[in-house]
């Protein structure tokens, strides 16, 4: 294999436990550099916990397999180095900060990828400029820059917020968990389009789904089903749509006969 | 008498006869005995009491404390110089002694008067002397009365009626000589005339390594509408005991705001009063307190509502950080004829370690029946799901609790006007939050 064919993202047999429930059970997955996945499934399917084990969430106990993100061992990596490494969790329930202003909360946390990738921080100027740019693209209001995170905002401005960190923190793989969700068509095309903004031939994205609906705006490379903690099928766009007919009983009904 | 309260009291003859009887203006002199009279009936501090249920004395009583002499010293550049961004007019106090060479008071309005106690200006007319005989022997308690058996210096401000001065007045407390334990004992007396209008900065700090024993004693004179906001910023020695007893006296519509931040002393207590007598009076109390290995940091609020519509709070937040202790004991009497208060007081307290001990007891009575009073008090952990979150954003684990404890106090930090001040105390909230992982 060619250096370039290295996938960036590459998980095997992966076993997770949430709680002494084993949730994830032996997933395989490869993303390989500026590839979009999408991966659809039912409710409580383990969508965001393969998310959260990505991301290093304590509490999600790894029982087998390995995650290599640019042939590093993910596993052993602390959120923040991760974070650094360049993975980016768009959280499907973004969290609350009660007294930490949005501004202070993006500089810092900039800053603190700088710091760790040895980079210098980066200055004032630039940093407004920056954080101006992509509120205006994300459709999020100035006064929301300087509310306390997601204290008081809408489900929509939760995820908009989600993409502007994303957008001011460039990720190399970006893992956004039902982003889509409740949002109206306005504001699902918003994000869309901040998220084909950032596509470039080295930035790869999951988009974790429940509707076909984001995929006609953002297309991806490949459509992958998880359910009952394992991926049942990987296909192209098509697949999507299928999904989208059809619904996933008849892939369940597959595992079971299986 | 127990063994105790025996102790107590040989700690107390020790350190009266210690002390040289100061030279100074005759009131001075009849304070002193009057005190040591009263030091005489006072009750002995006892576990008993409820006041000092939680706040043990024992690690002071061990100590043979002694005042410092008078005379001029020195500060490092550093020590020296002023917070960063802050134009004040400043009163310096070395190891407990007024340092005139230090402090900066050019440029005062005509009619103000910030000075030492002793220095002669400030007792023109004697109005020092009756101020502080007036101001006298109200919750009185060894500690209160030590500090006026021996108190020979302190700080005198005197705004007029009608001015509004446009600089914070500071007074800076630095202990530098680690070479006896020091007991200070400043009486402080800050007067304002109608309608005047002032900030009072106090900022107590220590060499790494000092200790002593810091006994001050503050009334605080509000005339009609006049306006008073007080930022107390105790940093104490890890080494020092700290004790500040505050007293208010408020005339009709006058307004008292002040915020402490508590981060240094082994021991430390803040103890605050008001009694409103007069309409319309406001009186806003509230600190920010940080409590690491080692510490004790106590609080003991009291504020009477006697008379009708007059506003009161009472706000402070902790954040335990280390196996100490916080003590809060936060009350505000709402009498039968204080009809249309407006009273809230609250305390939350953030444990980041299991074995730290929060003692909480806020008191609201209320014995009118229109009023509008709020209360709630709370003792939790950081959320791991902020901090993961804020982890997941790249900030590392202790980066990620500092910004949340801070986020906690940010209310508080938010409601200090002046923006160098409010810098100064952030940066010194990061500093000194040393957080484990975990
Ligand atoms: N923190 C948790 N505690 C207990 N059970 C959990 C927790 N997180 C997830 N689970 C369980 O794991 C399964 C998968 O959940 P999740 O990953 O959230 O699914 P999805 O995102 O696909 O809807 C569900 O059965 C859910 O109940
Ligand atoms: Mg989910």
């Amino acid at each position: 294999m060619t250096e370039t064919k290295t996938p960036m993202l590459s998980i095997r047999n992966l076993h997770a436990t949430v709680d002494g429930k084993e949730v994830l059970r032996g997933i395989d997955l490869d993303v390989g550099r500026g590839e979009v996945h999408a991966i659809m499934g039912p409710n409580g399917s383990g969508k965001s916990t393969l998310s959260y084990v990505l991301a290093g969430r304590e509490g999600y106990e790894v029982t087998a397999g390995e995650i290599l993100f640019e042939g590093r061992n993910l596993l052993e990596m602390d959120p923040e180095e991760r974070a650094a490494a360049g993975i980016f969790l768009g959280f499907q329930y973004p969290v609350e900060l009660p007294g930490v202003n949005n501004m202070t909360f993006l500089r810092e946390a900039i800053n603190a990828v700088r710091r760790a990738r040895g980079e210098a921080e980066m200055d004032a100027v630039t940093f407004m400029k920056k954080v101006k740019a992509a509120a205006k693209q994300v459709g999020l209001k100035d006064t929301l820059l300087k509310r306390n995170v997601n204290v008081g905002f809408s489900g929509g401005e939760k995820k908009r917020n989600e993409i502007l960190q994303m957008a001011m923190l460039e990720p190399k793989l970006a893992i956004l968990d039902e982003t889509d969700s409740g949002l109206d068509i306005d504001a699902l095309r918003v994000i869309a389009e901040g998220v084909n903004a950032l596509r470039s031939p080295e930035r790869s994205f999951i988009l974790i789904t429940h509707y076909q609906r984001l995929l006609e705006y953002i297309v991806p490379d490949r459509v992958h089903v998880l359910a009952q903690g394992r991926i049942l099928r990987s296909g192209d766009k098509a697949l999507a749509l299928e999904l989208e007919e059809k619904g996933y009983g008849w892939l369940l009904g597959e595992e079971a006969v299986a | 008498m127990t063994q105790a309260h025996q102790a107590q009291r040989e700690w107390l003859q020790a350190l009266l006869q210690g002390a040289p009887a100061a030279a100074g203006p005759e009131w001075l002199a009849r304070m002193h005995a009057a005190a040591r009279e009263r030091l005489e009936q006072l009750p002995p501090i006892d576990r008993k009491q409820e006041a000092w249920r939680y706040t043990g004395i024992d690690t002071l009583l061990a100590e043979r404390f002694v005042p410092p002499p008078h005379r001029e010293a020195d500060l490092a550049p550093e020590e020296r110089a002023p917070l960063e961004g802050l134009e004040t007019w400043r009163l310096v106090f070395v190891d407990g002694r007024f340092q005139p060479h230090l402090s900066a008071l050019e440029g005062l309005p005509e009619g103000v008067i910030v000075g030492d106690l002793r220095s002669r200006e400030t007792h023109r007319d004697n109005l020092l002397a009756t101020s502080v005989a007036q101001a006298s022997g109200h919750h009185a308690h060894l500690f209160t009365a030590l500090n006026e058996a021996l108190a020979d210096e302190g700080a005198f401000i005197q705004v007029p009626a009608g001015t509004r001065l446009e600089r914070p007045i500071e007074i800076v407390h630095r202990v530098t000589d680690a070479s006896a334990p020091w007991l200070i004992t400043p009486r402080n007396l800050v007067l304002l005339g109608e309608r005047a209008e002032a900030t009072l900065i106090e900022r107590f700090s220590g060499r790494p390594g000092t200790r002593y024993f810091h006994d001050g004693l503050t009334d605080l004179v509000l005339g009609r509408a006049a306006r008073l906001v007080h930022y107390r910023i105790q940093d104490e020695s890890r080494e020092a005991w700290h004790l500040s007893s505050l007293r208010l006296d408020q005339a009709a519509e006058s307004r008292y705001e002040g915020c402490t931040f508590a981060f240094g002393a082994r021991w430390s207590r803040t103890e605050q009063n008001t009694v409103f007598e007069a309409r319309g009076a406001e009186c806003h109390l509230a600190g920010v307190y940080l409590v690491g290995e080692g510490q004790l940091c106590d609080f003991h609020l009291d504020v009477r509502h006697e008379v009708p519509e007059c506003r009161s709070s009472e706000r402070y937040k902790g954040v335990l950080f280390g196996k100490g202790r916080a003590v809060f004991d936060g009350r505000i009497l709402v009498a039968k004829d204080a009809q249309r208060t407006d009273a809230h007081l609250s305390n939350n307290n953030l444990m980041l370690v299991r074995d730290a001990e929060v003692d909480t007891k806020p008191q609201l009575e209320i014995y009118a029946d229109d009023v509008q009073c709020s209360h709630g008090t709370s003792v939790g952990q950081l959320d791991p799901q902020q901090v993961f979150y804020l982890r997941s954003r790249g900030l590392p684990e202790v980066e990620a609790r500092r910004l949340l404890c801070l986020g906690f106090a940010s209310d508080l930090l938010e409601a200090v006007h002046d923006e160098a001040l409010r810098h100064h105390v952030e940066s010194r909230i990061r500093q000194t939050l040393v957080l484990e992982g975990g």
